[in-house]
């Protein structure tokens, strides 16, 4: 795509600065977007990507700098002032309402066509006709909760479409998305840009940015670092110029344990008829000092095995054992008696009380160990329970302003930090990990799975359930695949057979 | 024993009018994500407001007019705490319900001093006594021995209800009280359609609290709303969110009270402090049975505010 670099200009964003509090979100960046192509915006979490695109939306007004649409000077106020100037904008956090079906999210706030009353005839037939022109599918009267992640994207992609976009600005939009659906994302994004559309692709996996980028700017803590032309860089060194350091691709070694079994599920059933929410006869064993990843994708029933090993539900048949013995009772408190640590799926639902003060967050289970309080949790040791989390947090380099500091105030890879702080404190006998990574950037995912292995060292049996594949190929030193609450099959982590893999998850 | 059914018929439907009313203000606040509690204080301005602006001007309608503006002034405090302050929407709507009926107590002292005789003022006049039909059909009692106030009760209901779910404008007006920062991103106007809920809501509440002392009862006293306002947030629940649904609980709920006060009349063994109940004891296992299912506009209760990160 080279060749068309002298395609016109749609848009430039010049000396952008923002600032929440003393905080620069962004700091003095420059961009623009050419017709036809797509232009990634890459970088960390909390690189500013984000907060540089709700300036372009209208959502934030920027401390200082100036916008130019169409080499006109623009101010953008509002987010109807931005679909005014043709931009649309797919958020990370998907700005659909549940409650209504996918016609009405579509033409809700439309100002376009007259009268008081909803036309459905004539609007549902423009509709179908930019669904068909870009490869939409969508069912207009399905409710969106009854859709899929990928079919919500493409909902929302129509929706700007709608709107009349010529800039669509995509913020992380593979982040949920399996393999599969991601495909057909870029098949989307190569129509669109097709039609002499633009597209700005925000991301920070790699392997995607190279294959569907046609220029990339990179940004680094607010700043930007360089903008590129994607024939001219490799993966390497647009990964180095995100982080700003070298990276080392290293290799975890495979393990083959023959320790004590710690964790047994012997024929378990939960739900068995449904085919996302349920597990069908499932077996399986996780002994210590080995990293079970658990592959497949998402809503296979994965959630419900991770509450299930950790006591939050009862099995309705089969069994497990727990070091050896019979687990009589399912809650979760007897388990985490066990020794058992939980990853929660969810950091901000399951994993933290985001109200709460980090320090209290990470005593949360050990309120009743006499280091933290006397008789037993009645009476609070505030300064033990302050020193251990500073301890805690110069340990697993958890970065806040304070310990005192409310937890969801804090990015998505620290608070994970401080979960895996306190889970993994008490050196647990099995540490049960759902999507530990799950929208982190390089360096805290890397970091993450460095203590994950550092457990398995430490003789703790680890089960890793994660949609990310390639994360399952990295740390697990055997895979078992899920589809549809059964486990479709068992591969060594060592040289596993991708081919095989994948087809499993696809429950073949 | 007919006479005793068709009474009671008759006596639903005009208890029911005041409950349409308030449901429907607590109906338009929640479809905004505004949960107002203070329907019962926004009620009680209103139908003190009514009593005194009828008892003046002589005009029942006059005084309905000035219980819908009182309670839009009313309401506007809550508006501007829980919309632009985002303060707690169930502290304000409490603070409402403890300030508003004293507030209208007091009006009412200072006005006609602390003497117990008690002031009546006219009511509104039925629709078949403006028409000057003398027959007593059931049917003609039904549909035409109704006061303005019923008839504008039961069209609001259709309108609402095509509002809802015929109108864009209705469509942008759930979405705001579903998921505001996704209309925002529309360009919707969140902010300014949660004031106007506040209007409409504030000016239903004191519509149906004039109702009391204009249609219903010819005199002021404290507490004459008598938890009207919180039956209407049953109401609300019962009926799904929904105008129609609202208008099967505001009936159900308007046949119990109908139902205890001729109960009251027939029955002289039992104290009828037992059928004053009714209403109340309806109220809770109505929602006992279906509050579970919580099924309303999902951002309820919360504020919203821009550029949160």
């Amino acid at each position: 795509m080279a060749v068309e670099t002298a395609a016109k200009e749609v848009l430039r964003m010049e000396h952008i600065t923002k600032q929440f509090g003393s905080v620069y979100a962004n700091r003095d960046i420059n961009f623009d977007v050419r017709a036809g192509e797509v232009h990634t915006l890459l970088g960390e979490n909390g690189a500013g990507k984000s907060t540089l695109m709700n300036v372009l939306f209208g959502l934030y007004q920027p401390t200082a700098g100036d916008i130019y649409v169409r080499g006109q000077k623009v101010k953008i106020d509002s987010p109807s002032q931005a679909v005014k100037l043709g931009i649309g904008m797919v958020h990370q956090h998907f700005m659909l309402v549940e409650a209504m079906t996918v016609f009405e999210n579509i033409i809700l706030g439309d100002t376009r066509s007259k009268g008081i009353f909803i036309d459905q005839n004539a609007r549902k037939k423009e509709i179908m006709e930019l669904s068909q022109k870009y490869g939409l599918d969508a069912d207009l009267d399905q409710p969106i909760t009854e859709l899929a992640v990928g079919a919500q994207q493409r909902v929302e992609i129509l929706k700007a479409l709608y709107r009349g976009c010529d800039v669509l600005v995509l913020d992380e939009p593979t982040a949920a998305l399996t393999d599969q659906e991601a495909e057909g994302l870029f098949e989307i994004m190569h129509k669109l840009t097709g039609e002499g559309k633009s597209v700005i692709f925000i991301s920070h996996k790699m392997r995607e940015v190279l294959r569907i980028s046609d220029r990339v700017t990179i940004l680094r803590s607010g700043q930007t670092v360089e903008t590129v032309n994607i024939g001219d860089v490799t993966g390497e060194e647009l990964a180095n110029k995100m982080i700003g350091r070298e990276l080392k691709p290293s290799q975890y070694e495979k393990m083959e344990s023959d320790g004590e079994a710690v964790a047994v599920l012997n024929h378990v059933s939960y739900h068995k008829n449904s085919k996302h929410n349920g597990l069908n006869d499932v077996s399986l064993t996780v002994r210590r000092g080995e990293v079970v990843g658990i592959a497949g994708v998402d809503g296979n029933g994965q959630s419900q095995l991770a509450m299930l090993l950790t006591g939050n539900i009862s099995p309705e048949e089969g069994s497990m054992d727990l070091k050896g013995s019979r687990v009589a009772r399912f809650d979760p408190n007897g388990f985490i008696q066990e020794n058992v640590s939980h990853i929660p799926e969810d950091r901000n639902k399951a994993g933290l009380v985001g109200n709460m003060s980090v320090s209290d967050n990470l005593v949360l289970k050990t309120t009743k160990d006499p280091r933290f309080s006397d008789a037993n949790g009645l009476h609070l040791k505030k300064k033990a329970i302050r020193n251990y989390a500073l301890e805690m947090q110069k340990k697993f380099d958890i970065r806040c302003s304070s310990v005192d500091q409310e937890a969801r105030n804090l990015s998505g890879g620290n608070q994970q930090k401080v979960i895996l702080a306190r889970e993994l404190e008490a050196s647990p006998d099995l540490l049960i990990a759902v999507h530990p990574t799950r929208g982190l950037d390089i360096g805290a995912t890397r970091f993450i799975h460095d203590t994950v292995i550092a457990q398995r060292g430490s003789g703790c049996g680890v089960l890793l359930i994660s949609a990310d594949f390639d994360e399952i190929l990295e740390v697990s030193d055997r895979i078992l695949v899920m589809f549809e609450g059964k486990i479709m099959g068992e591969y060594s982590g060592k040289n596993p057979p991708i081919e095989e893999i994948s087809l499993a998850m696809a429950g073949k | 024993m007919g006479s005793f059914i068709s009474n009671l018929i008759l006596a639903s439907v005009r208890m029911a009018s005041p409950l349409i009313f308030l449901s429907l203000a607590e109906l338009y606040s929640q479809r905004a994500g505004l949960v107002n509690i203070g329907i019962e204080g926004i009620a009680a301005i209103g139908s003190l407001t009514g009593f005194l602006i009828s008892l003046i001007t002589g005009n029942p309608l006059l005084g309905v007019l000035a219980g819908a503006l009182a309670g839009i002034a009313v309401n506007m405090i809550f508006a501007y705490a829980t919309i632009s302050l985002c303060a707690e929407q169930i502290v304000y709507g409490m603070a409402i319900n403890i300030f508003a009926p004293a507030l209208a107590a007091f009006i009412y002292r200072v006005y006609f001093g602390s003497g117990s005789e008690l002031v009546q003022a006219g009511l509104m006049g039925s629709l078949k006594s403006m028409l000057g039909i003398k027959s007593n059909n059931f049917l003609v009692n039904l549909f035409l021995d109704q006061t303005p106030m019923v008839y504008l009760a039961y069209i609001l209901i259709i309108v609402t209800a095509i509002y809802f779910t015929r109108t864009k404008s209705g469509l942008n007006y759930k979405a705001v009280g579903e998921y505001p920062k996704a209309a925002a991103t529309l360009g919707i106007n969140v902010i300014g359609i949660k004031y106007l809920s506040c209007v409409i809501c504030g000016a239903l509440a004191g519509i149906g609290g004039a109702y009391l002392t204009t249609c219903y009862s010819k005199t002021y006293v404290d507490g004459n709303v008598a938890g009207r306002g919180f039956i209407a947030l049953a109401a609300v629940i019962f009926g799904r969110w929904s105008s129609g649904g609202v208008l099967i609980a505001c009936l159900f709920f308007g046949f119990c009270d109908a139902l205890q006060i001729r109960l009251q009349l027939v029955n002289n063994t039992l104290p009828y402090q037992f059928f004053q109940m009714i209403p109340y004891v309806a109220t809770i296992v109505v929602l006992a049975a279906i509050g579970a299912k919580k099924a309303g506009p999902k951002s309820s209760g919360q504020p919203y505010r821009k550029e949160e990160r």
